[in-house]
């Protein structure tokens, strides 16, 4: 097997965590396949500064990412910062019988910053470890923690739920009790 | 059948368990989004790329 095929066997295998990623972060499927495809392109080209026995996922990850902030500095859009970001606070309520469904989720991961969504994916569901996360996105681990644990706190609060409570306050019930007291 | 590409983040994931672990709901949905994603078919228009990119001469830049 050359060289090359073996890295185009590797290439293909990253694929699908790829795509997942690219649409967490662009949230369109189509320009998450834009991205992905972007993304293989430029890997394929700097194929020899790939260091290998190095993580390989976490370097397309890199470049996918990449890409991603550069497309969107080129369309001009501001890259959102959270820090300095005042989201709207847009409650979703649990669609039926406390069952939060995940088409609720998605709608409040969204609602995330571009930098709290991607720590959150890295490591809560990409399986990067905080060094891996913080290397790819060029920040201190420090950094990514504190955008997890703000990432997290925000989807607790958009989704209604707090950490080991079920689902959000009844309002009316809360107004009820709440009413007596005075 | 998913994730292909091991990370070697597997025994690390400890740090994240305490936020994100699965007596999180956040967690459990988080990883639920992903997997769904992970899982989806890959389009051939991938594949396809892959294979006319080794066709060209390593080195040349394609354009």
């Amino acid at each position: 097997m050359s060289a090359s095929e073996g890295f185009r066997t590797d290439l293909l295998g990253a694929i699908p965590s790829l795509r997942a990623f690219a649409v967490s972060l662009t949230q369109n499927a189509d320009r998450a396949d834009d991205l992905v495809q972007e993304t293989l392109v430029k890997a394929w080209d700097k194929q020899e500064s790939f260091q290998l026995g190095t993580n390989l996922k976490a370097w397309l990850f890199t470049i996918l990412r990449n890409e991603f902030y550069s497309q969107m500095r080129k369309r001009g859009r501001e890259v959102q910062d959270s820090d300095g970001i005042m989201t709207a606070r847009l409650a979703i309520h649990p669609s039926q019988h406390g069952q939060l469904d995940l088409k609720d989720f998605r709608a409040a991961l969204e609602q995330l910053p571009e930098d709290q969504r991607e720590a959150i994916i890295l490591i809560g569901a990409s399986g990067f470890s905080y060094e891996e996360a913080a290397e790819i996105c060029g920040c201190a681990v420090g950094t990514i923690k504190s955008r997890v644990s703000r990432a997290r706190t925000r989807l607790q609060e958009i989704l209604q739920i707090s950490g080991d409570d079920d689902f959000g306050p009844d309002a009316i019930s809360s107004q009820v009790t709440g009413s007596s007291a005075l | 059948m998913k994730d292909t590409t091991k990370t070697g983040a597997g025994a690390r994931q400890a740090g994240s368990a305490d936020l994100l672990g699965t007596n999180s709901e956040i967690g459990r949905k988080l990883k639920q989004y992903y997997d769904e994603l992970v899982s989806d078919d890959v389009p051939d228009r991938f594949a396809q790329l892959l294979a006319q990119l080794e066709q060209v001469e390593p080195g040349r830049k394609k354009d």
